[in-house]
């Protein structure tokens, strides 16, 4: 047996050089410290990555994106296909979980500074991901045209609308017309399954490399502390083998959530239908919707929702720019301010999130 | 967790894991142990792939019924829809009938009969929507002229496509 | 005897006021005149109810009822306008009558919204030549003459009554004018109903047209107010039918309402407001109320219940029926208090019907069909129960069930067949419409069972699959550990 597999290692080694990726990845190592579990998070939000392509792919097997077939072909795919029901199920909770692990890992790495240089490329990349998430969440949620995911769409989309200047042209550039429709339906889907995943892909694969290339980051003053006395352990095969344990954990939830938690499908859209109550979006957009609530409707002379989605977007931009604006942590300083306001967007998301549910 | 205890750094590549497992010592004590264990994991990791991949292929193995019930029904081919006829026409859980009058023009109307939910059926010989279950009795417009019926008949809309009929329900 | 009474008062009390006078009488010129003309007028209110109670003629008609002189009398300076025109007619009577203080004067009782209420009855709306409401107070009290409603000279008394209505109601040439789909027989309907021919015999108890339909207020029966709307009729009979006391003369049972209103019929009608389940009229008629006879019955019931009346006329029981005098579907179903059907009424148990006739000995061959029949359609029920339990089960465990419930349907439907199929009084037949039943109500239960057997496969499968990510992940973990361990040894012992 070990002959055979070493013949074959030899083989392709002669031709693509594997000894150098043996040697390179043979000569990484993970920094091991009390924060050390939150490296897994960017490994699981890879693994539901995965798990979203692998199933994203076999659900477009059966799927049909038109506004007469949607929704029945979900059902198809639900009763008819033989493991339909979970392979749906495990797309949509998958999405959650992904979501969910990627805002982990992105807080994470806030809060280590973690992007500080050299790694400021990796945060943005990550940043890009976590939006085009957010974006896959938001397209994906209609394609099954039922009734909840319809009204908040129209909500969302709504919402887009009100944007000064662009807003109007971007919801019918999002609608594919004037109101949401069939053909918002297919727009979403192409969005969904192409577009997104295009440029996720290339953003993944930035990311993936520049984390290669420039090794795990450690943790504020551990430059300080001599080299003899750092802890480590290999990225091969120790952390990798310990990133597939969580990543069957995973996996094993999934099922779980699958069977006893089958994602519903709900009753099928009806652009008549006046609206159910208790329209709300996915979970990861509840701060937001929940602020704009908040709002009140004039804010000086200003349209309220205008001003929370202005507000929302220059938090966006100054988050996604904190590795320029914190320079202390590059020079590697404390830097309180930073944590303060991380702490105050966990609270804020959290508290704003758990009203959104109340109330 | 593991991350936080004491580790040395150990660089062990896979494929050296032989020769690394003979040369250590202890190894009659751990031998067996370690066999074991490989077996389990190697075992345990081919069942989890034959729990991952049959249901994979299952679900890749198209379904008897290979096409999708549509709330907005196909229900065939003008040209096959006789004048002066009806049929049932399944629409998601009910039926729904479809009626084709002398004069060609479509109606659809819920099939559901609005007295006792039986099923109705056109009656030619008498030009009338009809109930078999106590004679309830509709025009071709779905009201109820005679029987028990106490309502008419939920009317659902009729589009023709070219060729295709489809029938959908009315908003 | 007491209907004699008052009327006998009111001609001794207008007898002694002619005998003394009154001053109003005496000076009343206009009287005077007239009735020494010897006109029609005059002659008829010499008896008129409005002339006891000192009402003149200058009352209705304007201008000076103490004036001997014809110039001065009648001057229109003075008031008087002729004969009144269009809806100056009832407008002149409503002066008083629609007046509470003066119809107290007079010492009446009479109600004062008359007026109010024939305004918006049906008799109110304008007539053809849009000037004035069709009916007027003297189209049916007339004018002159007028006596109370309780004196059998009056035109509204109800012997006579029906003779005012068909004045115009059996005129098909004027009925046209307003209302062309109204029939104009109601007359020669109702001389042939049990009403009719009493009315005829001069009995003023039972019910004439102002019984039913109402007097000043009525209202077409396509009115929700009307009293003969749908839903108002059997409360309308009931006010005669249900009143034991006045309904005692006529030996007949008063607790149809009762009965009827806890039917399935009048559950329907009075509680659904199902307009398709029919009133008392239906199965009576209207005008021609009349029980029906004993072979007519299942022809009644038929009109709307047509499966079960031609199944029941073209089986063996018809014959025998009528030679026995039983009144076809009530001899089973009942008449006023019908209930919805059940089970129970089929079959050879002390509750079923079929045992009334079929007992063992005498009838052996009915008294099995009925036991079969009751045997069929009660495992019929059990399995249409049975499915739709499992079906339920399958769906509130999240399984796709929509084909079987689909399916569900049509058991249903076959039970509901049999049901009417009963009353072919057939074997062979019901046993056909039942097997079809079952055949679907079988199919039903083996779809929501798979359905459930996949239920408890999903959560085999993922007990299975979770034990051996379990194994896995423990040996991984072991293997982990293992590889470090030995990675540490390798480290301190040197080589």
């Amino acid at each position: 047996m070990n002959g055979i597999w070493k013949n074959i290692y030899g083989w392709i080694d002669r031709r693509v050089q594997l000894k150098t990726l043996v040697d390179f990845l043979g000569k990484k190592y993970v920094p091991v410290h009390r924060n050390s579990i939150w490296y897994y998070f960017g490994g699981v939000s890879l693994f539901l990555f995965i798990i979203q392509v692998i199933t994203g792919i076999l659900l477009l097997l059966y799927y049909k994106g038109s506004e007469q077939l949607a929704f029945e072909s979900i059902q198809f795919i639900m009763s008819k296909v033989k493991f339909g029901w979970l392979i749906r199920s495990i797309h949509s909770w998958a999405a959650n979980l992904f979501i969910l692990s990627a805002f982990i890992h992105m807080f994470s790495v806030f809060f280590e500074k973690s992007y500080r240089e050299p790694r400021e490329i990796t945060w943005l990349t990550g940043m890009l991901m976590l939006f085009l998430g957010m974006g896959f969440g938001f397209s994906g949620y209609l394609l099954p045209w039922n009734e909840v995911a319809f009204f908040a769409t129209k909500v969302g989309t709504d919402i887009a609308g009100v944007l000064p200047i662009v807003g109007k042209p971007l919801m019918i550039f999002l609608r594919g017309g004037e109101e949401v429709t069939g053909a918002t339906l297919s727009r979403f889907f192409g969005f969904h399954v192409a577009v997104l995943p295009g440029i996720f892909t290339v953003l993944l694969g930035i990311h993936l490399i520049l984390v290669q290339r420039q090794g795990m980051s450690e943790p504020l003053g551990m430059e300080n502390v001599p080299a003899a006395e750092k802890k480590t352990m290999p990225f091969f095969p120790n952390f990798l083998l310990r990133d597939l344990l969580f990543w069957l954990l995973v996996l094993n939830l999934l099922a779980i959530l699958a069977v006893f938690f089958p994602w519903e499908l709900g009753k099928k859209a009806d652009p008549f239908a006046s609206a159910p109550a208790g329209i709300q979006p996915e979970w990861y957009f509840m701060f937001m919707f929940q602020t704009l609530k908040f709002i009140p409707s004039k804010l000086l002379f200003i349209d309220g929702e205008v001003f929370g989605i202005l507000l929302f977007g220059l938090a966006g931009v100054l988050w996604m720019m904190v590795p320029f604006w914190d320079r202390k942590s590059s020079r590697g300083e404390k830097n309180r301010l930073v944590n303060y306001v991380g702490l105050f967007v966990v609270i804020y998301i959290v508290i704003l999130t758990a009203l959104g549910w109340l109330l | 967790m593991p991350g936080r205890k004491q580790i040395a750094a150990t660089a062990i590549i896979l494929n050296d894991r032989n020769t690394f497992v003979n040369d250590i010592g202890n190894q009659h004590r751990d031998a067996s142990k370690r066999n074991f264990l490989k077996y389990i994991l190697g075992g345990g990791l081919v069942a989890w792939a034959g729990s991952v991949v049959y249901p994979l292929l299952a679900y890749l193995k198209p379904p008897m019924q290979a096409e999708v019930e549509v709330s907005s029904v196909k229900a065939g081919k003008l040209s096959s829809i006789e004048k002066d006829s009806g049929s049932i026409v399944r629409f998601g859980n009910k039926p729904v009938i479809l009626i084709r009058t002398a004069s060609g023009e479509l109606r659809a109307f819920s099939a559901t009969c609005t007295h006792l939910d039986c099923t109705v059926q056109f009656k030619k010989d008498l030009g009338v929507i009809w109930c078999a279950c106590h004679n309830g009795k509709y025009d071709l417009n779905g009201r109820n002229i005679s029987g028990p019926p106490p309502r008419p008949l939920d009317e659902f809309r009729v589009v023709v496509q070219g060729e295709n009929v489809f029938v959908s329900r009315k908003t | 005897m007491n209907r004699h009474f008052l009327p006998s008062v009111i001609v001794l009390l207008v007898f002694c006021s002619l005998i003394y006078g009154t001053p109003a009488l005496a000076a009343d010129q206009c009287l005077l005149c007239h009735e020494a003309l010897a006109d029609k007028p005059s002659a008829l209110f010499k008896h008129d109810i409005h002339r006891q109670k000192g009402v003149s003629c200058a009352d209705c008609h304007g201008g000076d009822r103490s004036a001997d002189d014809m110039e001065r009398a009648m001057d229109k300076s003075k008031g008087f306008i002729g004969v009144p025109k269009g809806d100056g007619i009832s407008e002149a009577c409503a002066r008083c009558h629609a007046s509470a203080d003066k119809m107290t004067q007079f010492k009446s009782t009479l109600p004062t919204n008359q007026f109010e209420v024939l305004k918006v009855s049906v008799h109110g709306r304008l007539s053809t030549t849009g000037k004035e409401r069709i009916v007027q107070c003297t189209t049916c009290h007339n004018a002159h003459g007028v006596v109370s409603v309780k004196n059998p000279t009056s035109p509204v008394y109800p012997l006579n009554v029906v003779k005012a209505c068909v004045k115009c109601h059996a005129d098909a040439a004027f009925m046209q004018t307003y209302n062309p789909s109204l029939p104009v027989d109601q007359l020669d309907k109702y001389r042939t109903s049990v009403h009719g021919i009493r009315n005829v015999k001069g009995d003023p108890k039972v019910a004439e047209c102002a019984s039913c339909h109402g007097s000043h207020e009525i209202l077409p029966a396509a009115d929700v107010r009307s009293k003969v709307y749908a839903t108002n009729i059997p409360g309308t009979c009931a006010t005669c039918h249900g009143d034991a006391a006045y309904m005692k003369a006529y030996g007949i049972p008063t607790d149809q309402y009762e009965k009827f209103s806890k039917s399935v019929h009048g559950v329907a009608l009075l509680q659904k407001h199902d307009l398709g389940a029919p009133a008392c009229n239906k199965c009576h008629g209207n005008h021609g109320a009349t029980p029906p006879g004993v072979e007519s019955i299942s022809k009644v019931c038929g009109t709307c219940h047509a499966l079960n009346a031609d199944l029941f006329s073209s089986s063996p029981h018809k014959r025998a029926f009528d030679e026995r005098n039983l009144p076809e579907c009530e001899t089973c179903h009942g008449n006023h208090e019908i209930v919805a059907a059940t089970n129970k009424l089929l079959g050879t148990t002390p509750e079923a019907v079929c045992r009334r006739c079929h007992s063992e000995q005498e009838w052996p061959k009915g008294y099995s069909a009925a036991g079969l029949m009751r045997r069929l359609s009660d495992s019929l029920e059990f399995l249409e129960s049975q499915a739709g339990v499992l079906v339920e089960e399958a769906e509130q465990k999240g399984m796709e069930v929509g084909e079987a419930k689909f399916k569900l349907r049509d058991v249903r439907q076959a039970r509901l067949e049999t049901r009417t199929q009963v009353h072919s009084f057939n074997e062979e037949r019901f046993r056909e419409v039942a097997g079809k039943g079952f055949a679907t109500a079988v199919v039903v239960s083996e779809e929501a069972q798979s359905a459930i057997d996949e239920y408890y496969f999903r959560r085999l499968g993922l007990g299975i699959s979770t034990l051996i990510i379990t194994i896995v992940a423990i040996s991984l973990y072991l293997f982990i550990r293992r590889l470090e361990r030995a990675a540490v040894d390798r480290q301190t012992t040197p080589k």
